[in-house]
């Protein structure tokens, strides 16, 4: 394995694992699993899309001399998808847990309120912009450099290090502040949360949010190298779904080690000659099939303890 | 009706097609605490539950220092509930629901739910391991590996953070031995309640007997007579 194939499977989980994550933290926050998360994707694809075609030209005039253009329309797009992904957080919070979160099997309610929601928001995409695909600019650096010997992709890198840095530091509030503690204090045990003052209603907000930009990163993130299309958000909705299981629904270091582990499944299957890309899901869903059988709650609780 | 901290009228509650509580009156003064005995399932939690709205169902009037936080109801379980503490109800639940993965002091934040409270957290801090010592030392230890009385210890310490005006303990010797429990009632009795109430749900009247200001017999969903100061010994 050369350094270029880890990098890529770094890539992969970085990308993985911010869905993953996303979807694990609302589950052991709020109790639902968010199948519109796919549609969140899409939607700040989209997002992202728009604002490059808007800033391409702006950035060009503004800091064409000075180099910076680029950069600047890289953090700009980011930005851009971060606030869609937050505000289809929101969309889904008023439709798919406002109304329900206090009736009687929320659980599977809002999985299929979020399912339809999903489905919805790709029909709705289809109408508005037809079902073209369309290439966001390479804007997170082009080209490879040589680092001990081997070359390594730049926009890889750029991804890895902004996706650690984005998580690192929404772990860290977690931690730190005092939505966190309110967050975590529900997770753990809500009724408990409601009689320490805390509402569901006003931790799911943020929570929300929160996982919604997270998806929307992940968008500007894959959209380097995948196309932004209305069904886009299929594959890494199923593939955060899975690893998220993989890890043990709702534990967040599960979700990174389930990400990190389908990342190098995924990177090792298409190197292998006899194997190839066309085996990856194959390999994929037969190692996390295989990862269930042995231990049903997933990785998780070997890391912490989950929901349960 | 003023110098009642709270009064409650005709409250009925239960779970579904069960009925626990049958119309309810009672009331609680400022300064006042009380004690609520009875045995298992006669429905003194039930009653704690369906004044901070955890219940499944209920109608009544429960009025908290002059505001309404009764009602009628059937679904919504717990959505009025943070509304209520932040009214100043606080309530130590039974059997403590508590967050097994946060530590002792994060636990006690999470009490200090106004921004007055949040504010001097670490002064109100202090006062709770002055009232339990030991829970100073575990200041770090995770909720979920402690024993059961220092677990009830943090539970009535995380109500005792805010400036809760009413003070609902569900079953403090619930579960553990009695030099503990004892040890868990006699830092409720010396708590002051300047203007406050405290309201203790207990089985075991022998623990409380001469140190509340009144207790009230619980039987099958009714309340049976006033008693007033009781002293067993």
């Amino acid at each position: 394995m050369d350094a270029g194939l880890i990098v890529y499977a770094l890539y992969l989980a970085a990308i993985y694992g911010l869905m993953a994550i996303g979807i694990s933290l609302l589950w052991s926050s709020v109790g639902m699993v968010n199948m519109a998360h796919g549609a969140t994707f899409a939607i700040a694809g989209y997002a992202a899309y728009f604002a490059a075609i808007w800033g391409q030209p702006l950035a060009r005039d503004l800091l064409g001399t000075t180099g910076w253009d680029i950069p600047a329309l890289a953090v700009f797009i980011g930005l851009v998808a971060l606030l869609a992904g937050a505000l289809f957080g929101i969309v889904i919070y008023l439709v798919a847990f406002l109304p329900i979160h206090d009736k009687e099997n929320f659980a599977v309610r809002s999985l299929i309120i979020t399912l339809a929601l999903n489905l919805a928001t790709v029909q709705m995409l289809l109408w508005a912009f037809g079902p073209q695909q369309k290439a966001l600019p390479r804007v997170f650096g082009t080209g490879r450099f040589t680092a001990l010997g081997m070359s390594i992709r730049i926009d890889q890198v750029v991804t890895i290090v902004a996706t650690t840095l984005l998580l690192g530091s929404v772990l860290a509030w977690l931690r730190r502040s005092r939505k966190g503690l309110e967050i975590r204090a529900v997770m753990q045990n809500a009724e408990g949360a409601a009689l320490c003052g805390i509402s569901t209603r006003k931790t799911a907000l943020p929570i929300m949010m929160l996982t919604g930009a997270l998806a929307g990163l992940a968008a500007v993130l894959l959209s380097q190298n995948v196309f932004v299309s209305p069904t886009a958000g299929v594959t890494p909705l199923i593939k955060g779904l899975t690893i998220a299981l993989l890890g043990g629904l709702g534990s967040v270091p599960g979700a990174v080690a389930g990400a990190v582990l389908i990342g190098f499944i995924e990177a090792a299957t298409g190197a292998i000659p006899f194997l190839g890309q066309r085996y990856v899901l194959f390999v994929q869903f037969t190692f996390i099939v295989c990862v269930l059988l042995i231990r049903p709650r997933g990785l998780g609780g070997l890391l912490d303890e989950t929901r349960e | 009706m003023s110098d009642k901290l709270l009064s409650i009228t005709g409250l009925s509650a239960g779970y579904g097609p069960l009925r626990v509580l049958h119309e309810i009156d009672f009331s609680v003064a400022a300064g006042e605490r009380l004690a609520i005995v009875g045995l298992n399932g006669h429905g003194k939690t039930t009653l704690f539950r369906a004044i901070m709205h955890l219940v499944g169902w209920q109608r009544g009037s429960v009025v908290f220092d002059g505001i309404e936080i009764g009602g009628t109801r059937s679904l919504g379980e717990g959505r009025r509930t943070p509304g209520i503490v932040r009214l100043g109800v606080a309530m130590t639940p039974q059997g403590d629901a508590i967050f097994p993965g946060l530590t002792v002091k994060q636990h006690l934040d999470c009490g200090a739910y106004t921004k007055a409270s949040w504010r001097d957290r670490a002064l109100r801090r202090d006062h709770i391991y002055h009232i339990f010592p030991q829970l100073k030392a575990l200041e770090q230890a995770y909720v979920g590996k402690l024993s059961g009385g220092e677990r009830r210890m943090v539970s009535v310490g995380r109500a005792l953070m805010a400036d809760a005006r009413l003070y609902l303990i569900d079953e403090p010797s619930l579960g553990l031995a009695p030099k503990i429990s004892q040890r868990v009632v006699d830092a409720l009795i010396d708590i002051g309640l300047d203007g406050k109430a405290m309201v203790i749900a207990e089985q075991n009247v022998a623990l409380l007997s001469g140190k509340v200001d009144r207790m009230i017999g619980m039987h099958a969903g009714h309340l049976r007579g006033d008693v007033g100061h009781v002293d067993l010994a």
